[in-house]
């Protein structure tokens, strides 16, 4: 209908039009969630409206992002990848045997790296050439790799020799390392996600695989390269985390593919695949380090955390609800 | 477009003797079927006469089983849509196929080579430029960062063909393109293709509808069984006679039909509506009769099955039952009533396909033999057993799962769980959808039997033969109305298939 066509041309300039298109951006309401939150936080809580505390937070929340940026590609394509808990375990255990033999930063690094890439292929292989559903594919890693680093660094001391620390400990101006590497990453992800066909071809997958297969885009090869970025960006991650902590136990990271999935998701981007941002995984881990960072100030026990955090998945998926109805009335 | 350069006859592209083979079924037979630039060919054919296999085969989803896809005169052979596409053969299915998060420049980009700027990003006020001057060309202006979820059905399918021609298109494959348009916007649509078609543009109009064919092709090629049947300029034809080529398959031994005695009204049904699906329907159904509900896809059968089973709410008229006004306004108070029902996608709605054939034909009746909380097994075995010696279920036995079954047998497993409540009224919608002829011939020897035992039975089909062969009478829908009702005496498939797609019937003009 012309009528409609022209009203839905009008719509985008009209007065509201720029609250509304903030309004549809998938990771807005965290965003404003998350302004909020710290807003009130700085009033009430002693302590928290302090560079030294917003640094802690976003520190601590560095690991999850930096895995979310790329686990996020994998759920926009409407795959999941539940294994990055092993996965970074795996790669930090790499690391620091590398980091123990050679010393240094690059060589244990690239073996780190090289870890995770070849992991999240064998995923990726297995999800789509293999046909597995993802959840499975995973949930087998998940295990396989968790048992492997109890069988293999069980009862092993790793100590990673502080030259080989500089991505957990080193500053540059004042600004964690870790923290700069998560900045380059976001504008790594967001350039990529704009920039390129396989940026673009993670939302059609994602959003329309029907359409996908009709307009002939390499499906199998888009989801394959988000699962070897999200393998890969557990061996970065394992350099920062091993250069945080200094030392490996064989439990480490457990069930920290949850919160990466949860950062995502409180994010704003659609466990279903085909909506999200680049952003979303960001937001949520500050989402999440805020709210956390004010318990422990406001003297909360620890043992809250959980429950929160559950709190908070189940509010953020039933306001998602009515948000979408709120945008379909608008337009 | 290299126009004049080429020869004037030699087609854009073509398909060569094509044969596609699905196992043991054969989908399209000897298919040659060229396509010239600057003309709309349309292709008809009822369901499952191998329209879209063609066009798959076409546009490079589907590798032909034998014969070849030619362009320019050359020998393809696509490995996927995307390199037909890059010889200028586009696809345009028949759902929406927009990626409805993505804005409206990047679902007319989505696989194609974006332009470039400094640092190889993508120009991105170059691609909306681009956009907006295609959506212009088809008089389209809508906001192109606008997510394409916005769109009505109609723009949806403009950006489609926006995204066709970024695509340089020579070839389009318009797949039923006004299945959910409003007749406006359909006019709208048709101008567009004629438009098209006069910048040298070919069309590949795949289409049901009698009507469009003759306001907008050139050619009408028809397909039957899989096998072209015709192709002959469109001038050439009248409604009449292509109708009686898409059915016109002798009647064999198919189908079963014994005289059987009609009784009185078992459901009565006035003005009923269901929302936009249909509208103010009346009609009644009798004791052994065969009703059988025809028209064109989306003129409201399924949806009025659908109320009739308390699938869908009623929002007009009213239902009686036995001349009792009666309230279905579930599942459970449709089988309380004796209605039973077998869906038209057996393998969604009719079966759990993992479970055994015992557990699918007994799971919708287990009340019918459990004692206190638990299952009486014993009573659940004879109650399958007997179901399924009704409809002779061959290849598997009760505990094999009934995935394991060809669609024939599965159709008959669906069948027989219907029939296991014993409804007084049956309603089939598309009984012999997808199947093998055997089963066809047994799917009606069930029909005729239930008749016969005074079951009343409501047929929805869009096989014009079934129709003819098996009905005592038969309601036409057309756009959600009642266009039509016709007796058996009256039966014929130029006035059936007239007033299923709306034609003025030639024999008063």
């Amino acid at each position: 209908m012309p009528d409609a066509a022209a009203s839905e041309a009008g719509a985008a300039r009209a007065p509201s039009a720029v609250l509304h298109t903030l309004l549809a951006r998938p990771e807005f309401p965290a965003l404003v969630f998350l302004l909020l939150l710290a807003a009130v936080f700085s009033v009430t809580t002693r302590g928290f409206f302090a560079a030294g505390n917003l640094l802690g937070i976003v520190e601590q929340g560095v690991i999850i992002a930096i895995v979310g940026l790329a686990v996020n590609q994998v759920i926009l394509t409407a795959e999941i990848d539940v294994s990055v808990g092993s996965v970074l375990a795996v790669c930090a255990f790499v690391f620091g045997n590398v980091a123990m033999e050679y010393g240094g930063m690059v060589l244990p690094l690239a073996a780190s790296l090289a870890a995770g890439l070849l992991i999240g292929a064998v995923n990726g292989a297995l999800s789509t050439y293999g046909k597995v559903p993802s959840i499975i594919t995973t949930l087998g890693a998940l295990f396989v790799y968790r048992g492997l680093i109890l069988l293999l660094a069980g009862a092993q001391v790793l100590n990673v020799p502080k030259e080989s620390r500089v991505l957990g400990l080193s500053d540059l101006a004042g600004v964690p390392v870790s923290v700069l590497l998560l900045a380059v990453l976001i504008v790594a992800f967001y350039w990529v996600s704009r920039n390129t066909a396989w940026g673009w071809n993670i939302y059609a997958v994602g959003g329309n695989e029907s359409g996908a297969v009709t307009l002939g885009l390499p499906i199998h090869s888009t989801r394959l390269i988000a699962f070897t970025l999200s393998g890969a960006s557990c061996g970065l991650a394992a350099a920062v985390f091993l250069g945080q902590i200094g030392q490996l136990q064989a439990t480490a990271a457990t069930s920290f593919e949850l919160r990466v999935i949860t950062a995502v998701v409180l994010g704003g981007t659609s466990i279903r695949g085909g909506r999200g941002s680049v952003f979303s995984p960001v937001v949520g881990a500050l989402l999440v380090g805020v709210i956390l960072n004010a318990m422990t100030l406001n003297r909360v026990p620890g043992t809250m955390e959980l429950f929160v955090l559950g709190v908070l998945i189940l509010l953020s998926v039933s306001t998602e609800g009515l948000r979408q109805r709120y945008l379909e009335k608008k337009l | 477009m290299n126009p004049a350069a080429s020869d004037e006859r030699r087609p854009v592209c073509a398909l060569r003797s094509v044969t596609k083979r699905f196992g043991s079924i054969l989908a399209c037979q000897d298919i040659d079927l060229e396509i010239f630039a600057g003309e709309v060919v349309a292709v008809v054919g009822e369901n499952g006469a191998g329209k879209s296999t063609v066009s798959k085969c076409l546009y490079g989803l589907y590798p032909p089983t034998s014969g070849h896809v030619e362009v320019d005169g050359a020998r393809a052979s696509f490995r996927d849509p995307s390199e037909g596409e890059k010889a200028g053969i586009v696809m345009i299915p028949q759902e929406l196929d927009l990626f409805p998060e993505l804005p409206v420049v990047e679902n007319i980009w989505m696989g194609l080579e974006r332009p470039r700027r400094r640092l190889r990003a993508f120009d991105r006020p170059e691609m909306e430029k681009r956009a907006r001057s295609i959506l212009s060309r088809l008089g389209l202006s809508v906001d192109v960062k606008a997510p394409a979820k916005l769109l009505s059905a109609a723009n949806g399918k403009l950006v489609e063909i926006a995204r066709a021609l970024n695509a340089n298109a020579r070839v389009i494959i318009m797949d039923e393109p006004t299945a959910s348009l409003t007749e406006r916007e359909v006019a709208n649509l048709l101008s567009v293709v004629r438009a098209l078609r006069d910048d040298g543009v070919a069309i590949v109009y795949i289409t049901h509808r009698l009507e469009e064919i003759f306001r907008v092709s050139d050619r009408t090629v028809v397909l039957r069984d899989g096998r072209q049947v015709s192709d002959r300029p469109t001038e050439e034809e009248t409604e009449s006679a292509l109708v009686r080529k898409m059915v016109g398959r002798p009647i064999e031994q198919l189908f079963v039909r014994h005289p059987h005695e009609i009784g009185e009204a078992v459901l009565e049904v006035e003005g009923l509506s269901s929302g936009t699906a249909f509208q103010d329907v009346t009609f009644s159904l009798r004791k052994g009769e065969i009703l059988g509900v025809s028209g064109l896809i989306g003129a409201g059968r399924s949806e009025l099955a659908e109320t009739l089973f308390g699938l869908r709410p009623r929002t007009g008229g009213s239902i009686r039952l036995n001349g009792r006004k009666t309230e279905i306004s579930s599942v459970q108070e449709a089988f309380g009533n004796g209605i039973g029902m077998v869906p038209e996608e057996r393998r969604t709605l009719g079966l759990i396909l993992p479970f055994s054939i015992r557990n699918n034909i007994t799971f919708s009746s287990l009340a019918s033999f459990m004692t206190g909380w638990f299952i009486d097994t014993a009573a659940e075995d004879a109650f399958a057993e007997k179901a399924s010696s009704q409809v002779l279920i061959v290849g598997a036995g009760l505990d094999d799962p009934v995935s394991a079954l060809s669609g024939g047998n599965q159709q008959k497993a669906v069948v027989a769980k219907a029939l296991a409540r014993g409804p007084s009224i049956l309603i089939l919608d598309e009984p012999t959808r997808g199947v093998d002829i055997g089963a066809k011939s047994e799917i009606y020897r069930i029909i005729d039997g239930l008749a016969k035992r005074g079951h009343a039975v409501l047929m929805i089909s869009s096989e014009l033969n079934e129709i003819l062969a098996m009905c005592d009478r038969t309601l036409v829908l057309r756009e959600g109305r009642l266009a039509a009702v016709f007796d058996r005496k009256d039966f014929s498939p130029d006035l059936i298939g007239s007033a299923a797609a709306g034609v003025k019937e030639e024999a008063h003009a």
